[in-house]
């Protein structure tokens, strides 16, 4: 069968099988090579691989990969300036443009006049061929891509498994945080690194699955008390055994009912007489404590200025 | 009327789009989950009509059929490297017209299992290309690409044939100055013509 292949001439069911048996990197090739099959592919989108897109901002690379990692591709995205005269070079048509590529090995590499345009580019094409989950990495922030690359992606309500912000430095910081704290609901996990001055407190209008904040001392007892995440980590934190106290009558009471884990490191956190749940704190060491309904467990565990407290439901 | 029970002894009466009518065994025809649905449980009186496909399709989806009436339960996607000895012979005597021909019979009649292989198969010929690669491997010319490549042939052609032409003159002049028998040299001008007229249609 050397003639070529009418692929787009077989029935419906019949394509959207031939896309279901390809990889990750096979259908984003197949998805550049013309209009016809890239909306065949997002025709069929849902019936798709689910893959996490990673996004480098600062790398400028843009890493696909299968929820259980076993399948990858990585998409670069490099100003034109950069373009080597391979004779390994192709024109590939990506989102209404043609755009000049190299493939590697596991990945390829996208020439752009405006790397922005590139990246979003991309994004947009592989949103159109796989059912997407992002995710950021740890130094992104750093880039200028990475506020109008988050923002697009909040608008477009798509979800998140990952997300790494830094709030100082960044541009607008009330608009960026009002703009990421309304869709906090769209992320699994969130990590904060920030050092804030005092003129700026982020407030929280919808809370990520997860949490985990570095130099937390911004955040606050009140803030806490409204957190509804499954997981909190605060790092640096400024809270004291008797926040820690109103935590845990809270957690007894029915509060915090998405809680299974807490780690709150802080200096403030010592064995200074002030009591939790009427104990001193080193008592409070392997204690397990019950809800008042009996419907959950809490251990606590502790460290040098950190304590942990971690749920089991009791059925 | 035929019973699911004794449906695996039963012989059925397949109509093609010519007309002509052919035997399946109730075990073959099961795997057809079109048929399942439409004439297990009430039986056919007749010859049933597959008559959008025609009679050598429909013989090659059943020969497959047939032959997989043994093999254990479907199961899913088999990897095309898996494929029994009978199951590539089946796919490599098949030319393209024939291959599509069967994926469209087997995608109405809803065979799982030679649907799904046909799907490897094709999916197979997109593996390890990179987009130009896969292009050449998917893409059709389009009619306006046909007729050029067909006119371009047609100028070759003409070509070709416009130099045999002169070629043919030239030599019938510079052999009748050799004092050639006539016979001969009518002979050996048209074996020379021949085989240049060839020789240029085949390039």
């Amino acid at each position: 069968m050397s003639s070529p292949f009418p692929i787009l001439r077989l029935p419906r069911l019949v394509q959207c099988e031939i896309f279901k048996l390809l990889n990750i990197e096979e259908k984003i090739k197949l998805s550049f090579c013309s209009k016809k099959i890239f909306t065949q592919i997002h025709n069929y989108r849902l019936y798709s691989q689910k893959v996490i897109v990673d996004l480098d901002c600062f790398k400028q690379e843009i890493e696909i990969q299968s929820e259980n990692n076993q399948d990858l591709f990585k998409v670069g995205i490099h100003p034109d300036s950069r373009i080597s005269h391979s004779s390994t070079i192709q024109q590939i048509s990506i989102a209404s443009c043609t755009v000049r590529a190299e493939y590697l090995q596991i990945g390829m590499k996208t020439f752009w006049n405006n790397c922005l345009e590139g990246f979003l580019s991309i994004i947009h094409h592989l949103l159109k061929i796989f059912q997407c989950k992002m995710s950021t990495s740890l130094i992104c922030y750093r880039s200028d891509l990475f506020q109008p690359t988050i923002s697009m992606l909040f608008d477009l309500q798509l979800e998140f498994k990952g997300l790494y912000i830094r709030l100082e430095g960044s541009r607008d910081k009330n608009l960026w945080w009002n703009k990421i704290s309304n869709n906090l609901g769209l992320v699994e996990y969130l990590s904060i690194s920030s050092s804030l001055d005092r003129a700026f407190i982020p407030v929280f209008i919808s809370w990520p699955q997860k949490i985990r904040i570095l130099d937390s001392d911004w955040f606050t007892l009140e803030t806490l008390l409204s957190c509804t995440c499954s997981k909190i980590m605060l790092e640096e934190s400024l809270l004291e055994n008797k926040d820690f106290d109103v935590v845990l009558r809270k957690w007894k009471t029915g509060g915090f009912p998405n809680l299974k884990l807490l780690w709150l490191d802080s200096p403030n956190i010592t064995d200074n007489g002030e009591q939790i749940l009427g104990m001193n704190l080193n008592e409070l060491d392997r204690k397990v404590i019950q809800n008042a309904d009996g419907s959950k467990t809490a251990t606590i565990d502790l460290g040098k200025h950190w304590i942990e407290m971690s749920v089991t439901s009791s059925e | 009327m035929t019973s699911p029970a004794s449906s695996s002894e039963v012989k059925y009466l397949i109509e093609s789009s010519e007309g002509n009518t052919f035997d399946v065994s109730g075990a073959a025809l099961r795997q057809s989950n079109t048929f399942n649905a439409m004439f297990l449980n009430i039986g056919a009186d007749g010859p049933i009509p597959f008559t959008d496909y025609n009679e050598a399709t429909l013989k090659k989806v059943f020969e497959y059929c047939e032959h997989s009436v043994n093999e254990e339960n479907y199961s899913g996607p088999k990897h095309q490297d898996d494929l029994s000895k009978w199951d590539l012979n089946f796919f490599n005597e098949m030319d393209q017209k024939m291959f599509i021909d069967v994926i469209n019979a087997s995608n109405f009649l809803d065979i799982e299992r030679l649907t799904s292989y046909c799907c490897e198969r094709i999916a197979r010929m997109l593996r390890g290309k990179n987009t130009q690669e896969m292009i050449k491997v998917i893409t059709l010319p389009t009619a306006e690409e046909l007729e050029a490549k067909q006119k371009v042939e047609e100028k070759k052609a003409a070509a070709a044939k416009k130099v045999a032409e002169k070629a043919a003159e030239t030599a019938e002049k510079t052999e009748t100055l050799e004092e050639l028998p006539v016979q001969q040299l009518v002979q050996t001008t048209r074996n020379k013509l021949t085989r240049k007229y060839l020789s240029f249609s085949n390039e």
